[in-house]
């Protein structure tokens, strides 16, 4: 039996039944990444040692977790208790953290053992990993292609099978997009449903932790443990978390759902433009009840977005100044020379463009102009969002105009920036997106589909993609990495 | 709109120095950037009214104010570059005469 690519609802079965052991698994797992690290480069903490420690203490529980065993990758920017978090940053190369996130608690409370911390575009800024301060991770459906990011790294890791399941963290897409660069499933919930304690900040009124797996049930599954209240984070919703999995098998009487006028579409790639129709006619025939639907305020929705997050992040990471956080310049004479050197040797030049980016729409002269206006097109995103929302359940998008991009095809920031234009608005409105591969492209690329609804309806988004799953059926085991290497 | 951008002035205000070649690659990038993003002021809004997006829709809850246990300041402190008897050490900022 091949441990690695089996769902993480599969090897939970098994390690409930007790026919396989936790330390089989990760035993498995660990192997499988040594043999394709060197092609991926997902990982910038492999916890061999630590993860296998772990799985030998789950084995000897009478009583175990709901993830007993189940090897997860957490996105390198989610704080772990004495593991280095980097953030993919010169910035945090040495910062150990003194204390894990709730995310990370919570998956370890239910008996997941974290495999490995992955790579990102530094400080979950960008769409291609890329901009990661260490090393680029490829697709492993493609080498010489991105994985998408910022969480280039956690998309990779379960696509290859180096991890079951992982969690990224998403401010504009970057969960959703490298899980549909990457055929996998890919969940950015409602902002307040999953605590942000232990997330390092980047724009805190967008960011959102999510998890990508394989299989819809998959993302249930965690998305169940990771979500609800937190002591820690006083942003998170009290609202019940209700059982996913289940409601997820849930009848969904014909759902209504709205989809994009053509000319939103005009420029994106013609592949991903069949494979969406392709999908809302399987969705048609499935009984749902399509409507087009006109979004006035979207094509301003990425202006509003690369202004809301950079002056969140030039807020954020003005923490970074050689005092508390691992990294100082070794060179300076005073106070304000050591703050310049240390952030101008420790921040990487896309960070860079969104702290100046930032600082420019928050200053005097610039603040209405800028932040002022983009704080106010966000909420006549909003509002056209809830109007919509009356009429209709769903709202389905592609995920990204494109498949996974070559390595160095977009050297322009305004380009790499449009990679987000499907993905941003949900973040902006707070609302739920749900990824889920339905198809490949000729070249062999996965494809995904977006599907959006209204606050706290996580339940009806997995209702909607396990029909789907189950209509499109998507293989991922079509993914042959070794074949794959001849491509490099 | 076509804003004049003072990166010398934005990078004094982000603490951030660039180099010669970061100037000349990211100063016409910016520029392009808020350009681009200047397709906002089709929109028609009225700043005055002040109308703007708020993170969530209830009201941030309160609790007791009870004291608990929280990170021994030597954890709190690991990470620093520099630390003297329980404190962060940064250069002086006043002269003593």
């Amino acid at each position: 039996m091949n441990l690695t690519s089996l769902s993480a609802t599969k090897l939970r079965t098994l390690v409930k039944k007790k026919e396989i052991k936790a330390q089989e698994i990760i035993l498995a797992y660990l192997k499988r990444i040594k043999e394709q690290e060197k092609d991926l480069s997902a990982f910038i903490t492999v916890l061999g040692e630590k993860a296998l420690a772990s799985a030998k203490s789950i084995d000897r529980k009478r009583d175990k977790g709901k993830l007993a065993g189940i090897p997860v990758a957490v996105k390198d920017n989610i704080l772990t208790k004495g593991i280095r978090t980097t953030c993919a940053s010169k910035m945090l190369e040495k910062y150990v953290p003194p204390y894990s996130a709730t995310v990370v608690n919570k998956l370890e409370e239910e008996d997941a053992v974290v495999i490995g911390k992955t790579n990102l575009d530094e400080f979950g800024m960008g769409s291609s990993t890329e901009n990661s301060a260490f090393f680029p991770t490829r697709n492993p459906w493609d080498l010489r292609r991105v994985p998408g990011g910022s969480s280039g790294g956690s998309a990779a890791a379960v696509a290859a099978g180096e991890a079951a399941a992982s969690l990224g963290s998403d401010t504009g897409g970057s969960v959703r997009q490298p899980a549909a660069f990457c055929g996998l499933v890919g969940l950015k919930p409602t902002y307040s449903r999953v605590s942000r304690y232990g997330l390092v900040a980047f724009a805190s009124s967008l960011d959102q932790i999510g998890p990508l797996t394989r299989t819809v049930a998959d993302n249930a599954l965690l998305t169940q443990i990771i979500a609800g209240s937190d002591p820690q984070d006083s942003t998170v919703s009290s609202q019940p978390v209700p059982d996913y999995r289940k409601e997820m098998r849930r009848e969904l009487p014909s759902p209504k759902a709205a989809y994009l006028k053509d000319k939103v579409l005009d420029g994106i790639d013609p592949e991903v433009k069949d494979n969406y129709y392709r999908t809302l006619s399987v969705l048609e025939e499935t009984g749902a009840e399509l409507r087009e639907m006109d979004f006035p305020s979207w094509e301003y929705a990425l202006a509003c977005y690369y202004l809301i997050a950079p002056s969140e992040a030039s807020s954020n990471l003005s923490r970074y100044d050689g005092v508390r956080y691992s990294f100082r310049h070794p060179r300076y004479s005073n106070l304000k020379e050591m703050y310049l050197n240390t952030r101008s040797e420790g921040f990487g030049r896309e960070v860079k463009r969104r702290i100046l980016l930032g600082t420019f729409a928050l200053s005097s002269g610039y603040y209405d102009d800028y932040y002022l206006k983009a704080a106010q097109a966000r909420k006549l995103i909003c509002q056209e969002f809830e109007k919509a929302f009356k009429k209709v359940d769903f709202i389905l998008t592609p995920t990204a105009p494109e498949p996974a991009f070559l390595f160095g095809e977009k050297e322009d920031p305004v380009a790499m920036y449009l990679s987000d234009i499907f993905t941003v608005t949900a973040n902006l409105a707070g609302i739920p997106a749900l990824t889920m591969p339905v198809g490949l492209s000729q070249k062999g690329l996965p494809i995904g589909i977006q599907i959006m609804a209204s606050f706290f309806q996580e339940s009806c988004i997995f209702k909607l993609a396990f029909l789907l799953e189950k209509k499109v059926k998507f293989d991922n085991n079509k993914l042959n990495l070794r074949k794959r290497r001849s491509h490099v | 709109m076509n804003p004049k951008i003072d990166l010398d002035h934005v990078c004094a205000l982000a603490n951030l120095r660039l180099t010669k070649n970061e100037k000349k690659l990211l100063g016409p990038q910016m520029i392009k950037i808020v350009n681009w993003v200047n397709k906002l002021e089709e929109l028609e809004m009225d700043v005055s009214k002040g109308e703007v997006y708020s993170s969530v829709s209830f009201s941030l809850p309160f609790r007791e104010d009870n004291i608990k246990p929280s990170l021994p300041a030597r954890e709190a402190l690991a990470n620093s570059p520099e630390k003297s008897e329980g404190l962060v050490k940064v250069p002086k900022v006043f002269e003593v005469k």
